[in-house]
């Protein structure tokens, strides 16, 4: 039997994706091994957008609300989650493998001198034993981790699991007092630069992305344009988004968004796995490059060895013909 | 107070670009298969250590496991600037990353006056959890996670920069913290990290690196410290793509291939 508790990340004022994902898969497992699930959600003002956790699999919802707590911060949330794990038993706890999370569980289980397995695709239960699996070297290897001092404590990458439609489960929810001190609050944010979310990348069925390869405003309009006449999303590496082309909510990978659209067009992307590992389950991926080695012509379904500046214009063409 | 930084430097498997199976037919990784390298976060841990004594004066400790491949990443962190650099004698092979930092945070403490400790968020691959976040749990420092520079820095305090989902933050910590650090910085800033310099591979030549045994600091068998074991590792099926070169200067082909794609062949 297994007693589980999922942390709720708050994102956009909600649950985040992943955090629902990892809510799903809680449930499954419990319902596998016959324990209960316990979500739980830091937070100021969050009350509302969290109460339908229990109808999305919880059996118990805690909250914690407090002024503090309003941005994620390691001190402060950290102390909040320590109390809950003080002042209950659980067997697994489990984090959205995001910033936050991974941030989160790995202080947490050297604190509590417990195992930690960081972004897990999947957790499975054999012989009695819960397993945590990661996917390694170069994503070529499954490896199966079994945490041998509980309790056992993962982050699940998006994907997971699928986010069931609200049921009729019925749960608790209860308050939970936030008792911080001068140590919880040493470090502090002195500058933070978020953009509101503006587009839904994973919704999206065929994406255009552009990279550092594409050089520079008139590469990067070009790119532009090619999404346009494909009625396509615009994606972006991180450098692509610190370079103020496009927002934060169009990057792709590990500290962007995760798609798996049926067509991904990746203009002068090299293909790092900090990027492959949020678009590498795309059906069809077709990469533009002048450099023939980069990993994502390798990987390409299609690929074109050429300037994007004189191929894009011709796919354009090509479109409207 | 003066800085005195510990940048933990690992030698990892490189898992850039592997080709054939990795795994033998029981399941190992086949001796062989994957060459090592210096871990690209642990380097970018070392060039903001060197930048913030740059900033603001101190030492720069660099620390390390045995060796598991060609790679004497201690040597090269000398040759790039370090002040000092010492082995813990301990096969890291062996050790889960509770165990590792176990150690890693002994020989910390032997080294007394540390007020500041950096490494790589995590190995790019291969490893299960993260190091810095179970260091600064062992050591009770305040952590940054994800850093990708340092923003500003001085005796007592690091401002470090992150990126986050929608976008990034800089947060002050002060001293005594650890930091963790992705790539960013060394993917995006061409002097970044400052290559080895002749002049101290020259006064280095000779340096013996002092190794500090498990027993020396205090942890005979670092790996009763182990909090998980691998239960089983399997080659993932080998997802085969027929890729297909388009010639960018046949105009009917780039057509025939947006065709086909749109209609998801």
């Amino acid at each position: 039997m297994s007693e589980i508790l999922v942390y709720i990340q708050i994102v956009d004022g909600g649950a985040g994706d992943v955090s629902l994902q990892a809510l799903a898969c809680a449930r499954s497992l419990a319902d596998s091994t016959g324990g209960s699930v316990t979500a739980l959600a830091l937070g100021y003002d969050i009350g509302a957008s969290v109460a339908d956790l229990v109808e999305l699999g919880a059996d118990r919802l805690l909250v914690a609300e407090d002024d503090r707590l309003s941005h994620y911060l390691t001190g402060p949330y950290k102390r909040v989650v320590r109390s809950v794990l003080d002042a209950n038993r659980f067997d697994v706890v489990l984090f959205p493998a995001t910033t936050e999370g991974n941030d989160l569980a790995p202080l947490l289980a050297a604190e509590l001198g417990c195992g930690c397995v960081v972004g897990c695709d999947a957790v499975h239960v054999k012989e009695g034993k819960t397993l945590f699996r990661r996917t390694e070297f170069d994503r070529k290897v499954h490896t199966d981790y079994e945490v041998t001092v509980g309790p056992a404590i993962a982050t699940l990458r998006d994907g997971i699991a699928d986010i069931p439609a609200l049921g009729e489960r019925r749960g608790e929810a209860q308050s939970i007092a936030v008792d911080l001190g001068p140590a919880d609050t040493r470090a502090q944010v002195v500058n933070r630069d978020v953009v509101p979310k503006t587009v839904n990348l994973k919704a999206s069925r065929v994406i255009v992305a552009a990279g550092a390869g594409v050089g520079g405003p008139d590469g990067f309009a070009l790119v532009k344009d090619l999404a346009e006449a494909l009625d396509a999303q615009m994606g972006a590496t991180r450098a692509v988004v610190d370079a103020g082309w496009l927002p934060a909510d169009h990057q792709i990978g590990q500290t962007g968004v995760t798609v798996r659209p049926d067509l991904y067009i990746a203009c002068g992307i090299s293909g790092a796995v900090q990027h492959w590992v949020g678009m590498s389950d795309s059906k069809t991926i077709v990469a533009i490059n002048t450099d023939k080695n980069a990993p994502m012509m390798k990987r390409a379904h299609y690929r074109i060895e050429a300037d994007l500046k004189t191929v894009i214009p011709k796919m354009i063409k090509a479109l409207s013909a | 107070m003066s800085v005195h930084a510990v940048v933990i430097a690992r030698e990892m498997w490189d898992t850039r670009d592997l080709v054939g199976p990795v795994l033998d037919a029981n399941g190992a990784v086949k001796p062989g298969a994957v060459s090592t390298r210096f871990e690209p976060q642990d380097l970018n841990a070392l060039e903001s250590a060197l930048r913030i004594k740059e900033m603001v004066g101190g030492k720069v400790t660099a620390l390390s496991f045995n060796a598991i491949g060609d790679v004497d990443v201690l040597k090269e962190c000398l040759y790039r600037g370090a002040d000092e650099a010492i082995r813990i004698g301990a096969n890291p092979i062996d050790l889960d990353t509770a165990a590792a930092a176990t150690l890693a945070a002994a020989a910390i403490r032997r080294l007394g006056d540390v007020n500041l400790v950096l490494v790589g968020w995590t190995a790019a691959e291969g490893e299960s959890s993260v190091l810095g976040s179970c260091l600064a749990g062992l050591l009770g420092m305040e952590q940054i996670s994800f850093v990708d520079r340092i923003v500003e820095a001085g005796d007592e305090f690091v401002i470090g920069r992150r990126a986050i989902e929608m976008g990034e933050e800089d947060i002050r910590v002060d001293l005594p913290a650890l930091l963790s650090l992705g790539v960013a910085l060394i993917e995006d800033d061409p002097r970044a990290p400052r290559p080895a310099k002749a002049m101290l591979k020259l006064k280095h030549k000779k340096t013996e690196i002092p190794v500090w045994s498990p027993a020396d600091l205090g942890v005979p068998d670092p790996a009763s410290n182990a909090t998980t074991v691998v239960a089983a590792m399997e080659s993932v099926p080998e997802r085969v793509i027929e890729s297909t070169a388009v010639d960018p200067e046949d105009e009917s082909g780039l057509k025939a291939m947006l065709e086909r794609v749109l209609k998801g062949e």
